[in-house]
């Protein structure tokens, strides 16, 4: 795995990008398997026709793990996510690309749980298709301490 | 008949058991797209002071009883679309937890769009440990389409 900044360093207001794809039709018959959602409307092409769909669609919630996995990618391995909301605004279809940006948007330095809050904001292209908020907390005091203690970006 | 029924609001499922197993967090990972070694690899997980595989944050969207709610049982797939998520992870979720989990229809809500009148269903979902402590909760609103519109 690709070493990258860790997000217990980012200050109020930094920003960061992570792209996620092209989700593909195997990728939905994957995902239907592993979450347990079968509606046809994300593998079965006729179907979503006739649902008036135009085409299959990816699942909000692959969408969702894309936004998590913005912040996982960075939280080190300690870190976790705590609270996690999205709302899906528009359709994802395979071929897409799925930008996350992440806005860090409080820190809680001083909390018994430090951790960070962070807006979130997906993207196919220039079309938000969900956005949504989280919270990343580091639950282990001794390495939140070294983690917060380190220098920070952004 | 595919219509919401609202005589369902407040109403629960029977509790279920989830068993969290190794391959089930591998094949969600796996479907999507995550290589994180704490969430494929439980050497890597235990090495980071987790006591098995870590599941994804949105791992829980796969905890279901094998047949649909019966609020969701009786709808038309067509008209069912995701319309937001939420979850509160009091702590990660590991391979080998058992977690006693509920689902309950909170609320039914209708909203006027362009193209007709949809449902909101909010639903919760929440999983607690062998001592009865919460482990995560969750919410999901659920959007029921108008029977005739098009998204294409």
């Amino acid at each position: 795995m690709i070493s990258l900044p860790d997000l217990a360093t980012f200050e109020v207001g930094s920003r960061f990008e992570a792209a996620c794809g092209p989700v593909t039709t195997t990728q939905l018959v994957r995902y239907a398997g592993a979450s347990g959602d079968f509606n046809r409307i994300h593998y079965d092409h006729h179907y979503a026709v006739d649902a008036k769909l135009g085409g299959v669609i990816a699942h909000g919630m692959l969408t969702m793990a894309f936004m998590c996995r913005a912040l996982t990618d960075r939280a080190g391995p300690r870190g976790s996510v705590s609270r996690v909301a999205a709302r899906f605004l528009s359709p994802v279809r395979p071929g897409d690309t799925v930008t996350t940006i992440v806005t860090v948007s409080s820190r809680r330095d001083d909390s018994a749980q430090p951790g960070i809050d962070c807006d979130l904001a997906a993207f196919v292209g220039d079309r938000q298709v969900a956005e949504g908020k989280a919270t990343v907390v580091w639950p282990d005091q001794e390495q939140a301490r070294q983690h917060f203690g380190g220098e920070r970006h952004g | 008949m595919s219509e919401v029924d609202r005589n369902l609001v407040g109403t629960e499922t029977a509790p279920f058991t989830v068993e969290v197993e190794r391959g089930a967090i591998r094949r969600f990972a796996e479907a999507i797209g995550d290589n994180n070694p704490i969430f494929n690899d439980p050497a890597a997980a235990k090495q980071q002071g987790y006591a098995d595989l870590v599941a994804p944050p949105t791992f829980a969207t796969s905890f279901r009883l094998p047949m649909d709610p019966p609020w969701i049982a009786n709808l038309d797939r067509r008209r069912i679309m995701a319309g937001e998520t939420s979850f509160a992870i009091v702590r990660p979720i590991t391979a080998g937890m058992v977690l006693t989990c509920r689902m309950k229809l909170r609320a039914v809500e209708d909203k006027g769009g362009r193209k007709g009148q949809m449902q909101l269903l909010h639903q919760d979902l929440e999983g607690s440990d062998a001592n009865g402590d919460i482990v995560f909760v969750s919410s999901r609103t659920t959007v029921y389409r108008p029977a005739e519109q098009s998204l294409a």
